[in-house]
């Protein structure tokens, strides 16, 4: 590589280096308590399990948990319910309005008994911070975009990280870091090393965090386009205030798609359903579809359904890309190893901020020096 | 090339255990992706407190 392409490919590292070290290490540090979250949950006791039963307890319909929950929060409407996909419970999620942004509240029912065993706080507690501080940056939908525009310049960096790795590495044998010499020698020896050992992690949990951030443009895309077209018949007619049973659209989705299971139920008027309609979001039983989701359009008045079509490619890229980047997908293992990984990407962050501030006059000549030996 | 070698291994061992844990349809898949993973890890382990060479 000529003395030119090097020094191009230096300045495109070391600058979008410099753009997103600091908020990347806000990332890699919130992201290592957002890996155990589950278990976190169940440590503090924001997280309750419903009772061991016989694995063949009959379930009861949706529709009491939904009563009850009315009764606990009359000045509220429900949102949505929604089923866990670990344990045999449902979810109801309230607000003051149905289409309002966050719920007020959220319980937790035990699918067999439809007794409340949880209730969930909502915007308070230690991971609600962490969560904010990595997906928005505790400021909103901006703060989420300008993590995707910093997950850009990671992207850039690792690319041009790798097409200095080669020249920069000479004759060394891979992996080495040389513990004599300069200080400035080991940081960058340590930072080549960590860094091209993580490199395909960075690079996927990099990109996947960058296809996160696009979630709420995205979905807000489907829904003035997709679900527009899905519902024209029904454009301009009231909000129905007193739905259809939720418990026979669940048992309508269910008979409709039988190998999923039912995942989420958005309300009539609310931001995932229509003003006429109850939105159900459909799940695949097996491993590999169980993040996939089908939506399946149920009239709020006649309980019929009206419509069900496969989500478009951009919203199942966010699906599977989530677990990708949580690393939540693969048992207690790989949490452990997703937690090292994540601690390796924080040394290639904090050597690279070594071998900034011990940045050297003679750089130019250093880059002289390794074209020539490339 | 010579300089490559170990890299492209690390990163298909990498993305090969990344996509088994996700696609894989038993827990036999789960084990091979953990091992696949953990080969990037001890690499580091052995560049950090290996013998020198």
């Amino acid at each position: 590589m000529t003395v030119k392409g090097l020094r191009v490919w230096y300045q495109v590292h070391k600058w979008t280096s410099l753009v997103c070290t600091l908020f990347l290490l806000v990332l890699c540090i919130t992201g290592l308590p957002l890996i155990f979250k589950d278990e976190i949950g169940i440590l503090s006791g924001t997280t309750v399990v419903p009772p061991e039963m016989a694995p063949d307890t009959p379930e009861v319909g949706v529709d009491r948990m939904i009563e009850d929950a009315r009764r606990r929060r009359p000045d509220d409407q429900v949102m949505y319910v929604s089923r866990s996909s670990d344990h045999p419970a449902w979810f109801v999620g309230m607000a003051k309005s149905v289409d309002a942004a966050n719920p007020t509240a959220v319980f937790k029912y035990d699918a067999r008994t439809a007794e409340m065993i949880n209730d969930l706080p909502q915007g308070q507690g230690f991971m609600f911070v962490i969560r904010s501080l990595h997906v928005e940056l505790l400021s909103g939908l901006p703060g989420t975009l300008f993590v995707g525009f910093i997950g850009l310049c990671f992207v850039a960096s690792l690319v041009s990280g790798v097409v200095l790795y080669a020249p920069y590495m000479g004759r060394l044998k891979f992996g080495t870091v040389r513990k004599e010499g300069h200080k400035r020698r080991r940081w960058l020896d340590l930072h080549n090393m960590l860094g091209i050992v993580t490199t395909a992690w960075l690079l996927v949990v990099s990109l996947t965090g960058i296809i996160n951030t696009l979630t709420i443009p995205l979905l807000s895309m489907w829904q003035r386009t997709e679900l527009v077209a899905m519902t024209a018949d029904w454009r301009g007619q009231p909000l129905v205030i007193h739905p259809s049973s939720t418990e026979q659209a669940v048992e309508t989705a269910r008979a409709a798609v039988p190998t999923m299971d039912v995942a989420f139920v958005g309300f009539p008027g609310g931001r995932f359903a229509t003003p006429h309609h109850y939105m159900v979001f459909m799940r695949g039983k097996s491993a590999l579809t169980a993040r996939l989701l089908k939506p399946v359009l149920i009239d709020a008045v006649s309980g019929k359904i009206t419509d069900s079509r496969t989500l478009p490619w951009y919203l199942t890229a966010i699906l599977v890309a989530k677990p990708l980047h949580f690393g939540d997908y693969g048992g207690l293992p790989l949490k452990i190893i997703w937690t090292l990984l994540d601690l390796a990407a924080i040394g290639v962050l904090v050597s690279g901020l070594q071998l900034w501030f011990r940045r050297r006059a003679t750089a130019d000549a250093d880059l002289e020096r390794l074209a020539a030996l490339s | 090339m010579r300089v490559w070698k170990w890299p492209l291994v690390l990163a298909t061992l990498t993305l090969f255990g990344l996509l088994a844990a996700l696609l894989g349809q038993t827990e036999g898949w789960w084990i091979v992706s953990w091992l696949c993973l953990a080969v990037p890890l001890l690499a580091i382990a052995r560049s950090l407190f290996g013998k020198r060479r």
